[in-house]
């Protein structure tokens, strides 16, 4: 099938006029909002520059060890985001292609699938990659203004991070594509969770330091740098497209421009042969797959065993499921109507594989992070730095958490879609089923970021006091983080939308993140400014006092509020 | 016009559509009818070319939809029963891009649009934003969409759910004009009444197979009921249920 690029244009053309249309809506329908949301993201570029900037300037001041590091922590960064974003492009790469009703109508019409696949591929990239340009914007200008680099260092990098983005997110639409064709929900599950835990393993025994003595650290500095530095040389690895984008962005800031031609070349070629592939071979595919995830069969209904298993739960679908069986025996008080709600909403998001591959994902890297904290425990000696570790680790923390919030928590409402009215009407009334839903995301929510807390404290070695200090920080900011996400879902439900990630990608789920993150920054300084630990003398009780009535107010404000406003709401709701 | 040879579609250990035979000719309006999950959304998406059957072939106007797909859809539209439309694009807008993505002359589209824009009661909503539009008006506009390019075969399933009665009545009306004209029409529906007053002939499907074909006299032959076709489909389905359960 020869592609026809008139029909690829159109589809970019009416697309844009979508996206175009969504932001006028948007910027119409509450310009405050809107004002806010673009205050917030000035306000991320400002400080992101300034902590990049600031923390490139510290390791700077390393005399004869600051450029390698800062060069060390480059080929890091952008290996450990080479590596998100493949995880970013397979899952949007998969939503966009097999669980899209625009691919679905595309597919009836006189388009090549080969087009359908390219429109798809474009638009998914570009959702998957957005952020990563974010992310790195402020970085690469605070590294050029740190080596006073002039402007066509900035041309130069742009070019090349485009070039970069082509690789992860053709591997991603690849892998989506051959998971569709290949792999039924189930089975999908099963690999991720293999995937995930055998990563978090070999990232565990990798990342492990080796024990430092005092004596190594006055007298062998370098044999101990070298030692650490072994541990990331991986990311050196001359196939990795990361090391070809740092490397070709470190030369140019040397001058050394020939290498920076020949990594944009190697990029470039890449880019070029990888991205045509894409564009010219993926179309079968593509449609192969689209078929198989439609017609619900998949490799494993070829295999014998798999049959067996299947018809082995069939006999068990009468039967009351095991998770029901588990609550109904951690909640024996628990009435019916409650339980089969909780029921439900646990299966749905269960059954939604990119929901909770993407919880694992974000709180597996932070545990596992957490529990190598131990090992650095003995150098963490000085109280300041043992206070700013703990009250970072609160913060990235909390940042995970609002991520999962908004992600997850916050398009529950608008996910009952045109269904809300079965939970609505039933006996037990919808300001009710907002509150199990507020109170189940809490509870689950609790668990993960208590957890991790209580293990940063054991790590860090904090005294009792001080871990009961976080305990009730952490346990305080979950409530009011779930609050806001509930309350924000409830007032800005879109009923119209299946896709949940559509649905937080709008006007609400935007703000819902853009408070998230304006509390976390306020709650976590007011914490640390209220800390009776935060300085050798004791803190004056007005400041502890004030402190704390900050951040109780902050969270009643912005959690409270909405979850009471949405509660009014699902009372009064008209279906 | 319609060719289905000997299609068939498994879904892992389950067969949807097993082994379906059937010949459509030019100009003529064909009803299916079946109990639910009997396998006629499955048969038309394969149809549509939306899914791949396990085996057999099905064509379009003399393509085959799986080796021929670009000929084969450019001569097939296909309504599903709840259409996508881009939201956030007027009906206007909308029926150009898919006029386009059809290749045809803005002349054509224009023509087209005018002729059934003002039949589907669709003026006064032409450029307000489909995301406001009600379930039977997106209906309609999903339908002006598909019969813009004057498809040979008309693919629909279950065409009257959200339309009012008039705008019924118009459908069918359209339908049965461009039936005349030469448009082959296959409809999917539960709704008998649809299939009794336009179908030329009808086509039963159960248990993915097609258990009976033929105009309404030859149905009510074939189950030995004479009443309506209510009675005839009922007799039918209970038959090869029986069958079935025979077998078994």
């Amino acid at each position: 099938m020869s592609a026809t690029p008139g029909h690829l244009r159109l589809l970019i053309s009416v697309n844009l006029r979508q996206a175009w249309r969504r932001l006028q809506t948007a910027g119409e329908q509450n310009r405050l909002l809107t004002g806010v949301i673009f205050l917030f993201i000035a306000g991320y570029f400002m400080l992101a520059f300034w902590l990049f900037y600031r923390g490139m300037r510290f390791i700077e001041t390393f005399p004869g060890l600051g450029g390698l590091l800062v060069e060390r922590l480059f080929y890091l960064l952008f290996a450990s985001l080479f590596l998100l974003l493949l995880f970013s492009n397979i899952v949007i790469a998969y939503s966009n292609l097999f669980r899209n009703r625009e691919t679905q109508f595309l597919v009836s019409l006189p388009i090549p699938t080969e087009t359908i696949f390219q429109w798809k591929f474009l638009e998914s990239s570009l959702l998957a990659s957005w952020a990563f340009v974010f992310l790195i914007a402020p970085l690469l200008a605070a590294y050029g203004l740190t080596h006073h680099q002039p402007w066509h260092f900035y041309a130069i990098t742009s070019a090349l991070v485009l070039l970069f983005v082509v690789l992860p997110s053709v591997g991603g639409a690849w892998v989506a594509v051959n998971v569709a064709r290949y792999m039924e929900r189930k089975s999908f599950q099963v690999t991720l969770v293999l995937v995930a835990i055998v990563t978090v393993a070999l990232a565990t025994i990798w990342f492990r330091p080796e024990p430092i003595t005092d004596e190594m650290l006055e007298t062998r500095v370098l044999a101990v740098l070298d030692r650490m530095l072994m541990k990331t040389r991986f990311t050196m690895f001359p196939l990795l497209p990361s090391y070809w984008l740092s490397t070709g962005v470190l030369n140019w800031a040397e001058r050394a421009f020939t290498g920076t031609l020949f990594f944009t070349l190697v990029l470039l070629s890449n880019a070029l042969f990888f991205g045509f592939l894409a564009f010219t071979r993926m179309g079968e595919p593509f449609y192969a797959a689209s078929s198989a995830v439609h017609s619900r069969g998949a490799l494993f209904g070829h295999w014998d065993w798999f049959h067996r298993w299947q018809s082995g739960r069939s006999q068990k679908a009468l039967k009351i499921g095991p998770l029901e069986k588990i609550l109904r025996t951690v909640l024996p008080r628990l009435s019916s109507e409650y339980l089969a709600l909780l029921v439900k909403d646990i299966r749905v998001f269960w059954r939604d594989t990119t929901q909770w591959g993407q919880t694992l994902m974000l709180f597996g890297l932070l545990g596992v992070y957490i529990i190598n904290l131990r090992h650095f425990s003995q150098q963490l000696t000085n109280p300041f730095w043992v206070n700013l570790v703990s009250f970072l680790n609160l913060g990235a923390c909390s940042l995970n958490l609002a991520t999962l919030t908004t992600r997850f928590v916050y398009p529950q409402f608008s996910l009952e879609g045109k269904r809300v009215w079965i939970v609505g009407m039933a006996p037990l009334g919808l300001m009710r089923v907002v509150k199990t839903k507020f109170a189940l995301t809490t509870i689950s929510s609790l668990a993960l970021t208590l957890g991790l807390i209580w293990l940063s404290c054991r790590m860090l070695k904090l005294p009792n006091d001080r871990t009961l200090y976080f305990v009730f920080g952490v346990v305080v900011m979950t409530f009011t983080l779930n609050g806001l996400a509930t309350g924000l879902g409830v007032l800005y439900p879109n009923f119209r939308e299946e896709n949940p990630s559509k649905i937080v990608s709008g006007f609400g789920g935007t703000f819902c993140l853009v408070l998230s993150f304006l509390y976390i920054v306020g709650a976590v300084v007011l914490l640390a400014v209220g800390s009776p630990w935060a300085k050798r003398g004791a803190q004056p009780i007005e400041i502890l006092v004030t402190c704390w009535l900050g951040f109780a107010t902050l969270s009643m404000v912005i959690g409270w509020i909405p979850l009471k406003l949405a509660l009014r709401k699902a009372a009064q709701f008209e279906y | 016009m319609i060719e289905l040879v000997q299609l068939v579609k498994k879904f892992g250990t389950l067969t949807a559509v097993a082994g379906i035979d059937l010949a459509v000719p030019r100009g003529e309006f064909f009803a299916v009818l079946g109990p639910n999950a009997a396998g006629k959304t499955t048969t038309i998406k394969m149809m549509a070319g939306l899914i791949k059957p396990t085996s057999g072939v099905a064509r379009i106007a003399g393509f085959d939809v799986q080796t021929q797909p670009l000929e084969a859809r450019r001569r097939l539209a296909y309504v599903p029963d709840f259409p996508f439309l881009y939201d956030k694009l007027t009906p206007w807008e909308f029926l150009r891009f898919t006029g386009q993505l059809f290749q045809m002359s803005e002349e054509r589209i224009r023509r087209g649009a005018d002729e059934l824009i003002p039949r589907f009661n669709l003026e006064p909503y032409i450029s307000k934003p489909i995301e406001g539009l009600s379930h039977g008006t997106r209906q309609r506009v999903a339908i002006v969409s598909a019969l813009l390019h004057d498809p040979e075969v008309f693919i629909l399933d279950e065409p009257m759910v959200g339309l009012d009665p008039h705008h019924a009545r118009v459908l069918k009306d359209i339908l049965k004009e461009r039936s005349i004209a030469g448009m082959t029409i296959f409809v999917s529906t539960h709704q008998l009444s649809v299939a009794e007053e336009m179908a030329d002939r009808i086509g039963i499907i159960h248990n993915g197979k097609l258990i009976a074909v033929g105009t309404r006299d030859e149905l009510r032959r074939q189950s030995g009921s004479d009443g309506a076709l209510e009675q005839t489909f009922l007799a039918l389905t209970a038959q090869e249920a029986n069958l079935a359960e025979e077998n078994r």
